[in-house]
């Protein structure tokens, strides 16, 4: 394995030097060359698809194979792929943290000079692709996931409800709600992945959001912090608006629960929103910033968001010339709005803009005053994983085995093992 | 089947001749000593070094062992992990040899409709467990799930609970639906068991005025003894190898709060989603424990059932 | 081996409560299996409001789309050829080596026998990786062709200690008999002792047919092209894609599990003498 590995650097290596030496546009024409293209997006299949029918149009010769994992399986699948002979040459990798094994293993290929556009990216996006070791660059993000609460307009409606401005209304909002026996928020407990989630949309405000980032990065706080703690008790109190026994219910059964009028709200992030338009396609969604609670650190409601993912190349494809041109085009407005309009999601390429008006409405909360989902942004680059402890505290924290204290306590006590403040 | 066979040594008669023996032997040698001895031994020595994603990193001695033990999450989630798997063992084995031995000992007394029964409690064998999980963790979701309608349409709403949400509960679902499935297996071995007792002894008993237990404990059991040795082992190995019904119902972290975790879930966090450098290197020091473990108490279970086989006769 | 009307003589109250058992236990074990057929007939909403209920308007659209979304057919065609081949294969080798084993005299063949022993206790799915490399190099990736060899590999520890406990049990004057008759030992094991052990090949046949049908990890990993899925990976990416439109997603459940349930239904009998061939004195 060991000597496919130099094989691979010595082609990734020599691939560059090519790269260098004529520019990237010069491609051979004429040629039939197919790429393949894997991405944990089985529900968007179709979708891509017709985003790389204009791509394909415009290059003759070159054909995109995307093909699709369950999104459970596919980190697996890449790692084997990309260390074995028949991988993608584009891969649809993870960010920040899930990013690194690969990186570190050399099988991406970094494109910080291979490909243009990049810088126009905003930086905190730009971050989810980039080494932790080497800072560079290696892949192109597509996505911004941004994280609110979503709720059902018709519902409110209804039941004379509005969207609330301050934190007195949000909590009379779900008083309201529960006394019409309407669960006021669905959430799949369940699966743990989502309650660092829900923590940040309800709690992100409590704690400081950017400022608290930044402390905590440099040293000078962490988790066990006051406001840290008070903005997980915030999470333990809102369990009173969830369903009664939420840690046995599923996130699929919670957006089931929502999309079928049984909850009136789901706090969640935008990859909802696909989910939603076809499960419930009458269903109309509202969104809101979740309101500032008393003693809060931060200035204003904030949106929490993070790069999804990017799309890197293979360092054993090869195709390596092919594969950064279709990487500069995925840096391009023209596939910046392809992609926008197909899978209502963020492009992070700046000038796009959106036809969806629930879309359009999270983009301005988040642009009026973003913040990072600070556990998968920054605390993913070690074992344990910060979202991984925070999930399994709060499910703890619901079930009333600790309290929201000890729950910091332990996600501090996680991410002490490998993190050092200040890097 | 019988362990017994085994230990009978040829006595009489001429042996095969080694040649002619290791042509009938190489086919399957082969076969096994590339796809399973290799891959293995591989896997073993992998646990050995450190590793950058899958690129070898140079040789660590033990230190994947002792991060298993010293550091997070390993350290804190793997002797629960052990401790589930020997629960479902021992679950299994309760379900197995009350429910599963009660069946077949009232299948052998009908005559009618016995294959029907027989049949019927096979089919969850066949379902693949990941759809059998799934359609339990259904059955038993708090929301849409039928078994608490039916308790509160009944008006036992007060046994409705979250029963994959509640830690107390959760890890005997795995245990029982684990069980569940495999039931039709011990009623067919068993019942083929049963089938076995000579009728005329157990006659001779009443005779003798031998109560039903008595003939139980001192004729059928004694008689059943090598068929729950032999499903006593294969349950072993399968109770510390599950991963598809605990994947489906409590998810790769056994949810809630890690009361569904099990091994193989814990080996496959850390090798595919921990997203850690070193996963391969940690994963399969966790493997190569599992192994040992699994190697070791089956050996002893076939040693204790065939010391005490002998006895019995 | 079954005593016909044995009940009969057994008083009433005995016989209606092993009735009432035996009914209890088929409610329970076939209570998820009706649920998901019921399912398949409900809408999500449906099914959300009233988990009791029964299908309001049954239609088959729901299995229409399972099955053209879902290319049931050709993934139901790879399992079938990766099932029947690699039990084919297994078992044949093992039969071979079972009978060496139960003839040999030689130590050798003894630490052989502990050596495909132990594989049975081995947890053999956690050495993915190094198998993963090994059809990697051999350029059997994606291939039905690798993945038989792997199955084929896993299923001689089981395979060859069922078949070498059966074959000891056979009584050493058949080959004698045959040896004095002038067949060599290959012939004495095909026409003499082969057709002896059908019982217990009939076990074995059984006993692997089910978990290499169901398994999904190996596929899941080894085979990346759709035109290779087995029906269970298929059926992993039919979760992902339809994990909200419960109709469809107990549609495709039902498709996936029904081929295995019909033919055990109509091998019932051959199945169940197989299953306890090895177990009966």
């Amino acid at each position: 394995m060991k000597r496919t590995h130099l094989a691979a650097v010595s082609i990734a290596a020599a691939s560059a030097l090519a790269l260098s030496a004529c520019a990237p546009s010069a491609t051979d024409t004429g040629d039939e060359v197919t790429l393949t293209l894997w991405s944990w997006r089985t529900e968007d299949v179709e979708k891509y698809n017709r985003i790389f029918d204009v791509y394909e149009e415009a290059n003759p010769g070159v054909t995109i194979e995307f093909e699709a994992f369950l999104n459970t399986e596919y980190n697996q699948l890449l790692t084997t792929g990309l260390s074995g002979s028949d991988g993608p040459d584009i891969a649809m990798v993870r960010s920040y943290g899930g990013l690194q094994a690969w990186v570190s293993a050399g099988q991406l290929v970094p494109i910080d000079d291979i490909v243009d556009g990049l810088d126009a990216i905003e930086p905190a996006v730009l971050a989810g692709a980039r080494g932790h070791e080497d800072g560079l660059i290696y892949g192109v993000p597509f996505a911004t996931q941004t994280l609110q609460m979503f709720y059902n307009k018709g519902m409110f409606d209804e039941l004379g409800l509005e969207e609330p401005t301050t934190w007195d209304e949000f909590i009379e909002l779900n008083d309201a709600l529960l006394a019409a026996g309407v669960t006021p928020m669905a959430l799949g407990a369940k699966d743990s992945w989502m309650l660092p989630i829900f923590s940040d949309i309800i709690g992100a405000g409590r704690y400081g959001a950017g400022e608290f980032e930044a402390a905590v990065l440099s040293g000078e706080k962490n988790f066990t912090d006051p406001d840290y703690v008070a903005s997980l008790a915030l999470v333990d109190d809102m369990q009173q608006y969830l369903s009664p026994d939420v840690v046995g219910v599923g996130y699929t059964d919670a957006q089931i629960q929502f999309t079928s009028g049984l909850a009136a709200q789901y706090p969640g992030g935008t990859f909802e929103l696909t989910t939603f338009n076809t499960q419930a396609p009458d269903l109309e969604l509202g969104v809101y910033q979740v309101p500032l609670p008393p003693d809060a650190v931060a200035d204003a409601p904030v949106t929490p968001a993070y790069a999804d993912g990017s799309f890197a190349i293979n360092s054993a494809s090869e195709h390596q010339d092919e594969a950064a041109k279709l990487l500069n085009w995925f840096t391009t407005e023209e596939f910046a709005q392809l992609f926008a309009d197909e899978l209502s999601m963020f492009s992070p390429i700046p000038g796009v803009t959106y036809d969806d008006p629930v879309l359009e409405e999270m983009w301005d909360l988040y642009q009026a005053s973003p913040a990072s989902y600070l556990l998968l942004v920054n605390f993913r680059y070690g074992e344990p994983q910060g979202t991984a402890v925070l999930g399994e505290g709060v499910q703890q924290m619901f079930l009333g085995e600790l309290d929201p204290a000890a729950v910091a306590d332990k996600l501090q006590a996680g991410i002490d093992q490998w993190f050092v403040p200040g890097n | 089947m019988k362990a017994v066979g085994r230990r009978k040594r040829l006595t009489t008669g001429v042996g095969l001749p080694w040649g002619t023996s290791m042509m009938f032997v190489l086919p399957a040698l082969a076969l096994f000593a590339v796809f399973i001895l290799y891959p293995l031994l591989t896997a073993l020595g992998y646990s050995f070094f450190n590793w950058r994603g899958t690129v070898n990193d140079g040789f660590s001695w033990l230190d994947n062992y002792v991060t298993v033990f010293t550091r997070l999450p390993y350290k804190d989630e793997i002797a629960g992990a052990f401790a589930h798997n020997i629960l479902l063992f021992l679950g299994a084995m309760v379900f197995q040899n009350t429910v599963g031995l009660g069946l077949a000992a009232l299948l052998h007394r009908i005559g009618r409709l016995k294959r029907f029964f027989q049949t019927v409690y096979t089919l969850p064998y066949l379902v693949s467990p990941l759809v059998i999980g799934y359609l339990w963790s259904l059955m038993l979701s708090p929301l849409f799930g039928p078994v608490n309608a039916l308790l509160k349409a009944v008006g036992l709403g007060d046994l409705a609970r979250p029963w994959l949400g509640d830690p107390q509960t959760a890890i005997w679902v795995v245990v029982l639906v684990t069980a569940w499935q495999w039931i039709g297996f011990p009623i067919l071995l068993y019942g083929a068991a049963l089938g076995g007792v000579p009728e005329e002894l157990n006659e001779a008993a009443s005779l003798d005025g031998a109560t039903s237990w008595q003939r139980f404990r001192h004729i059928t059991l004694p008689l059943l003894v090598p068929a729950i040795g032999t499903v006593s082992i294969l349950t072993f190995i399968g109770a510390m190898e599950a991963f598809p019904i605990p994947y489906a119902l409590g998810g790769s972290t056994g949810s809630p709060a890690g009361a569904t975790d099990v091994m193989s879930l814990l080996f496959y966090r850390t090798a595919f989603e921990s997203g850690s450098n070193n996963a391969i290197g940690v994963s399969s020091a966790i493997a190569t424990l599992l192994f040992l473990c699994i190697f070791g108490v089956a050996m002893l279970m076939r040693w204790y059932l065939d010391t005490r086989e002998k006895r019995m006769y | 081996m079954s005593r016909h009307g044995r009940l009969a003589r057994a008083p009433l109250a005995s016989r209606t409560a092993t009735g009432v058992l035996l009914w209890t236990y088929v409610v329970v074990s076939l209570a998820p299996l009706v649920l998901m057929v019921m399912n398949s007939f409900r809408t999500t909403s449906e099914m959300a409001s009233n988990p009791l209920g029964l299908p309001q308007n049954p239609s088959f659209s729901s299995y229409v789309k399972a099955w053209v979304t879902a290319d049931f057919s050709s993934y139901f065609f790879n399992s079938m050829l990766v099932t029947i081949s690699s039990v084919a294969i297994s078992t044949i080798v093992s039969v071979l080596a079972a009978y060496a084993f139960a003839r040999s005299r030689s130590k050798f063949f003894l630490a052989l026998e502990g050596l495909f022993l132990s594989g049975l206790m081995l947890p053999v799915y956690l050495a993915i990786l190094p198998i993963f490399f090994l059809l990697d190099g051999l350029g059997l990736v994606s291939n039905l062709g690798g993945l038989i060899l792997v199955y084929s590999a896993l299923g001689i520890p089981f395979s060859t200690f069922v078949l070498a406990s059966f074959f000891r049990q056979l009584p050493l004057e058949l080959e004698e008999a045959a040896r004095i008759d002038g067949a060599g030992p290959f012939r004495a094991f095909f026409f003499v002792l082969l057709p002896l052990v059908r019982p217990a090949i009939a076990t074995v046949i059984v006993f692997r047919f089910v978990p290499i049908w169901n398994d999904f990890f190996y596929p899941l990993i080894l085979m990346r092209d759709r035109d290779v899925y087995t029906l269970p990976v298929g059926l992993t990416r039919f979760f992902g894609e339809f994990q909200t439109d419960w109709a469809t997603l107990f549609a495709g459940l039902t498709l996936a599990t029904l081929p295995l349930v019909v033919l055990f239904l109509f091998a019932t009998k051959q199945i169940v003498s197989g299953l306890t061939a090895g177990m009966s004195k």
